[in-house]
């Protein structure tokens, strides 16, 4: 295992609510705890906890007499014994008072050092999870320690739904080499804490075309400090009206994406750390990189990777902005130049339930190129028979698009990245669509709930626990994925 | 392909009595064991296994397709047998592939990954097996 492993939580804003309830009923001055269940991701490179829910203390769970936390055993007894019918890890969060620093205490260490061995019995292979949350500074900050495979590792990095937290011990924000007058004015908009979290944020970019070369160049010149570049294509002519950073020599070339994105970034911030795949959702790959990432943008067409990072967002907690563009009209007359933007936070519906998905399309981009043909050839026989062809095969039209809209799409998208991570706005919309052809761009709110018969609700932050509900998986003829940078 | 998915799935159809198993070589298949035909009305077997392709990206994409072994008889009277989609060797059995798609305008509802599955193409497979014409 790669020493490294960096240990993300994820707090969905429902749990963290309730937490924040809970832990600070006594505040400021005594400690309260309770016990919480945990989905997770491991990766060589990063075990990803997300929270699935809280298992709360009743009356005579904790000691009220004392000030600092102590769990009473039938508590703990009732958390293990429940363990057994669960597939997730445990946690256990207790605050410390204000402004006291959320450094693990003597009395913090032996009960994790009790736990992480009690729990095993009931868990087995499981990680155990124990978090200290404080207000310190008037900030709220967080510590963690995952206990796995009897290694004690220290939680990198919390992310509550959106905003990432102040982790403890503070790793602060080194100098930076960037020229910082160009975001001179981004910091005087919104703070020199907002330039901060930017600089130590990760981004995720789904799509290196129009819409997500344009996202890519906003976080770039806005200071954010890592990105992550997902695209499985290269560019093509017909792509040079689009991409940001992509020139004629790129398609002779026959260049990936990811890479004229990746070039491009870094020409404008060469301090940036960037990771291109060439790959798509959900290969594991990208998965796993992913799940790491603050907040993730779809930039695509794709039904397949708007349905995956649907999936993300359901099961592992990412913050999903996911853009589009369409042309309306036909021979040269267009009559609507659409904009989407639709927000994917845990507690929002999944892209099938807000009908976001065409089955038919979704099934075709997940066909082998061998398996198309077979099937339009099919379905060209079933036509000469007299036969209805579309079981076999169903014209989907092309999508149309140029990049005046993508452009504006990959900004808006990129913009409300920024708000989410810097903590200073968030998109006032579930789903947005607007006609910038139309009257005040005719801007609609699409509002829609979850499916009763859909699992997105119930399986919100349940990660790899929840593979069995997983909305789509990768394709075995897909080419294996592939990290240029 | 979602393996856990579709065990669960299986998983139901056992709970229900009906074995059904997952096989990856080659490409991933279900085999369903024994499922009931209409045969006795012709003199032909009265139960079949039958094989079901997993489709790609599945549950993105939907089932379909349904396969008998080949030389069945029964392939000669369900609906799309004589239409082969493909031969398979799968599980020591040559398959024959048949042009049966339920979810795809073939009779069935539009596919819906949030209702639909293995367990329930089952029903879809009775079905087809019922219906063996006259």
């Amino acid at each position: 295992m790669n020493k490294e492993q960096k240990i993300i939580v994820r707090i969905g804003s429902l749990e963290y609510e309730q937490l924040e309830r809970l832990l600070f009923s006594r505040y400021p001055d005594k400690e309260w705890a309770t016990f919480l269940r945990f989905g997770w991701r491991e990766s060589s490179e990063a075990l990803v906890f997300t929270s699935v829910g809280i298992d709360p203390p009743e009356s005579g769970d904790v000691d009220e007499r004392v000030g600092h936390v102590k769990i009473l055993e039938p508590y703990t007894l009732r958390v293990a014994l429940a363990a057994e019918s669960h597939p997730f890890a445990i946690g256990v969060a207790h605050s410390h008072p204000e402004d006291y620093p959320p450094h693990p205490s003597g009395i913090d260490d032996d009960m994790d050092s009790y736990y992480s061995e009690y729990f095993v019995g009931f868990t087995h292979e499981r990680p155990y999870l124990s978090l200290i949350v404080s207000k310190f500074d008037g900030q709220i900050v967080m510590s963690g320690r995952a206990f796995d495979k009897n290694r004690c590792k220290i939680v990198h990095r919390f992310i509550v739904e959106r905003t990432p937290v102040q982790t403890w011990p503070k790793t602060g924000v080194g100098p930076s080499s960037m020229d910082h007058g160009r975001t001179a004015r981004l910091t005087a908009a919104f703070g020199e804490e907002a330039s901060a979290r930017l600089r130590v944020a990760t981004v995720a970019v789904i799509g290196a075309g129009g819409t997500g070369s344009m996202a890519i160049e906003v976080l770039a010149r806005a200071g954010v400090g890592n990105l992550i570049i997902v695209d499985p294509d290269h560019i093509t002519e017909s792509n040079l009206e689009r991409v940001h950073g992509s020139q004629p020599a790129h398609v002779a070339q026959g260049m990936p994406k990811v890479l004229i994105a990746r070039e491009h970034a870094l020409s404008i911030n060469a301090e940036c750390e960037i990771k291109a795949y060439l790959a798509a959702l959900p290969q594991k790959e990208v998965v796993d990189a992913i799940v790491t990432a603050d907040v993730a943008i779809g930039c695509t067409d794709q039904q397949h990777s708007r349905l995956a990072l649907s999936d993300l967002c359901t099961r592992y907690l990412v913050p999903v902005i996911d853009c589009g563009v369409m042309l309306e009209g036909a021979e040269g007359a267009v009559t609507g130049q659409i904009i989407q933007l639709v927000r994917f936070l845990s507690a929002d519906p999944c892209a099938l339930c807000r009908d976001m998905i065409i089955p038919q399309r979704l099934a075709q981009e997940l066909m082998s190129e061998g398996e198309k043909s077979a099937r339009r050839a099919a379905a060209e026989k079933a036509i000469m028979r007299g036969e209805d062809p579309d079981p076999y095969w169903q014209g989907v039209p092309q999508l149309n698009t140029v990049g005046y809209l993508t452009g504006a799409a990959g900004a808006l998208a990129a913009a409300y990245a920024i708000g989410w991570i810097s903590g200073r706005f968030d998109p006032p919309f579930a789903r947005l669509q607007m006609n910038i052809v139309e009257k005040c761009f005719d801007v609609q709110e699409v509002v829609m709930s979850a499916k009763h018969q859909c699992a997105c609700s119930r399986v919100r932050g349940w990660a790899d626990q929840g593979a069995a509900d997983a909305f789509i998986s990768p394709p075995p003829h897909w080419p294996p994925a592939k990290i240029l940078a | 392909m979602s393996r856990e998915r579709i065990l669960r799935e299986l998983a139901i159809l056992e709970e229900g009595g009906q074995l059904a198993e997952l096989f990856s070589n080659g490409g991933d298949f279900v085999v369903y064991r024994a499922v009931p035909t209409a045969g006795a009305r012709f003199n032909l077997p009265e139960t079949t296994d039958v094989i079901v392709p997993v489709p790609p990206g599945y549950p993105g994409s939907n089932i379909d397709l349904a396969g008998l072994p080949v030389g069945s008889p029964l392939l000669q009277r369900v609906k799309g047998g004589t239409n082969s989609q493909g031969i398979r060797d799968v599980a020591g059995v040559t398959w024959q592939l048949a042009s049966y798609h339920p979810h795809a305008n073939g009779g069935g509802p539009p596919w819906d990954q949030m209702q639909h599955g293995f367990h329930t193409y089952f029903d879809h497979l009775i079905s087809w097996l019922e219906n063996l014409g006259s």
